[in-house]
């Protein structure tokens, strides 16, 4: 693959996406085309889809009809294929789901020794790397149980960085957080931003989507109702739903 | 600390509100007390004061004592520990037992947990156990396993019936987990019979009726079919104590795997079956303690192992009135196994809860 070649292909993209739960049609024709480096952010309320459709991505959840591709390749049944592309996309998840029987340290020197082969010492150095970048290179040795939910977000945050994805996802990072948390997670999230890794990030904290994103996503009942750049998406909203939505999370 | 050392008044009173707070109180606590005190007694003189304990006079000099007669031991211990196995081989016998326990003690250390180490003391266990019992090598006299019996016969019946059937119950918990419907369909019915089944019923089937089935060169052993019986009835039993440890462990930490890109023997060696075998601990150490004394009802195909043994020892015209001091101390025996099994249960418990909330 040539360099224009792969700056050409999209990080991800979604056509004619559709999944149901049964009789329940949880998401319907999702189009989204997502570039290489873009940080988008989604939101809507509770049961949108939202989630379901991040989670559709790294085939946590499976579509059943149209197409997925990750940075070029198309997402089937393909078990290695499927491996293959996971590699590639990080995901941090709302209760954070680290591994408790695990040190902070091994939790982040796992997946890249056993998937990528990464021998052990480099493993580590990537890994103490990564947690000085979310700032608890201190807690390397301690287990998740030991630490507060901001903490446990943040080695979270490392242990994805740790497989050097080129996409991140986030499923609502801060929702399980006390209050005073959310912002050293967000203040992680905010540098990550400005380095160039593709983001996506179902959150509501839309101070946060404000400051990084580059495009703002509105789903609601399964669809994308809305899309735009944060500037015209908050002050200019063109659909009713969102009208509504945004009066309603940014009541206070 | 020091300061709250309570003085001896000080405890005196703390008695007598715990024991003796009102007159009828303090009658029970007395009551009790005197039983416990008559009981203690009772069989401190029995086993120790009026027994007794020497090898010689035989039987003849414990019909004149009230207590214990410790001879019965002294003469036909070697009887019990190794049954029928022939009497001047017997050393090996003593030594194969403990080769079979320095391989459990090595196994359960933690220091002995990498591949390379736990399979060298298995092969190197094995084979030492294969060549004192059966012999055949090194000059040592053949002994074929129908002759085997005693305390060897019991520890063998037992680490083979584990060391076969805890993975055997590993791979059908997942295999009840797949989602695959035919495949967890299949492996819960398969569990679920051999559940519903008297172990007695399955050691007999194996036995008997399986040679009937099996072309001559897959039989093997009547005591090696005994073990594969014993090995799938303790499999079905752990393969569910197994799968409600896995339940125990939060959907979120396979996802989390998938999300890295971690493949599924990975998950499942990494992920998953640490922490199951964790929540599953305390019934794992029940069913292996339920299973040491299972081993008992091989009797029923003909294997003479501990307890079979001890009834072949006092039952013996002249040691027929022993019987008591036979099995105490044959059940001193089962409680040193399976109580040590239980305190090293409890120390597994102490070292996993590191990191635990």
């Amino acid at each position: 693959m040539t360099r224009t070649n792969q700056s050409e292909t999209p990080a991800v993209l979604i056509e004619a996406m559709s999944k149901s739960y049964g009789s329940f049609k949880v998401l319907r024709d999702i189009n989204l085309r997502v570039p290489r480096g873009e940080k988008v952010v989604v939101c809507g309320p509770s049961g949108s889809g939202k989630s379901t459709m991040i989670r559709c991505i790294n085939r946590l959840e499976q579509h059943d009809e149209g197409r997925i591709s990750v940075l070029g390749t198309e997402l089937n049944d393909d078990v290695a294929r499927i491996d293959e592309i996971r590699r590639e996309v990080g995901m941090v998840f709302q209760h954070f789901n680290l591994f408790p029987h695990m040190t902070v340290l091994e939790n982040c020197v796992l997946a890249p020794t056993l998937v990528r082969r990464t021998p052990r010492a480099d493993a580590e150095a990537i890994a103490m790397r990564y947690l000085e970048k979310v700032r608890i290179p201190e807690q390397a040795l301690k287990y998740p149980g030991q630490l507060s939910g901001g903490q446990q977000q943040r080695v979270a945050i490392a242990r994805a960085l740790c497989m050097q994805p080129e996409i991140l996802l986030f499923d609502e990072p801060t929702s399980a957080l006390d209050p005073e948390m959310i912002n050293e997670v967000l203040d992680v999230m905010v540098t990550l931003a400005s380095e160039g890794i593709t983001m996506i990030c179902v959150t509501h904290e839309m101070g946060f989507a404000r400051r990084v994103a580059d495009r703002v996503i509105f789903m609601d009942g399964g669809e994308i109702v809305e899309e735009g750049p944060p500037e015209t998406f908050f002050v200019a909203p063109s659909s009713e739903r969102t009208k509504k939505f945004l009066s309603q999370v940014l009541r206070h | 600390m020091m300061a709250r050392q309570p003085a001896a008044g000080d405890r005196l009173s703390n008695l007598r509100k715990r024991f003796f707070p009102t007159p009828l109180q303090a009658a029970l606590s007395l009551a009790s007390l005197a039983l416990l005190v008559t009981l203690a007694w009772k069989i401190v003189d029995w086993a120790i004061l009026s027994a007794v304990f020497t090898a010689e006079g035989g039987p003849a000099a414990c019909k004149a004592a009230e207590g214990a007669c410790w001879s019965v031991i002294a003469n036909r211990w070697r009887i019990i520990m190794f049954g029928l196995y022939p009497y001047d081989e017997q050393w090996r016998s003593a030594l194969a037992c403990l080769v079979v326990v320095a391989m459990i003690v090595l196994s359960c250390l933690p220091a002995f947990w990498t591949g390379k180490r736990i399979a060298a003391v298995w092969i190197v266990g094995v084979a030492l156990f294969y060549g004192l019992m059966k012999g055949g090598v090194f000059g040592l006299r053949y002994i074929g396993e129908e002759a085997w019996g005693g305390l060897a016969l019991t520890l063998f019946i037992f680490v083979s019936t584990c060391f076969i059937g805890f993975p055997l119950s590993i791979v059908l918990a997942l295999l009840r987990r797949s989602e695959l419907p035919w495949i967890s369909r299949v492996t819960g019915l398969i569990i679920d019979s051999v559940r519903s089944l008297p172990l007695i019923s399955i050691l007999f089937a194996f036995a008997v009726v399986v040679p009937f089935m099996l072309p001559g060169w897959l039989q093997g052993d009547k005591l090696y079919r005994v073990i594969v019986g014993s090995a799938l009835f303790f499999a079905a039993y752990q393969a569910e104590i197994v799968r409600g440890g896995m339940q125990g462990v939060a959907h979120g930490q396979e996802e989390a795997a998938k999300a890295l890109g971690i493949g599924y023997w990975h998950r499942v060696s990494r992920i998953l079956l640490p922490q199951a075998m964790r929540n599953a601990l305390p019934a794992t150490i029940n069913q292996f303690v339920i299973s040491f004394k299972e081993t008992s009802l091989v009797i029923v195909v003909g294997f003479f192992e501990i307890l079979a043994s001890g009834n072949a020892a006092y039952g013996t015209g002249e040691w027929t009135f022993a019987y008591v001091e036979v099995y105490a101390f044959i059940a001193l025996i089962y409680f040193v196994f399976v109580y040590s099994l239980s305190r090293y249960g409890a120390f597994l418990e102490r070292r996993m809860a590191v990191g635990a909330r």
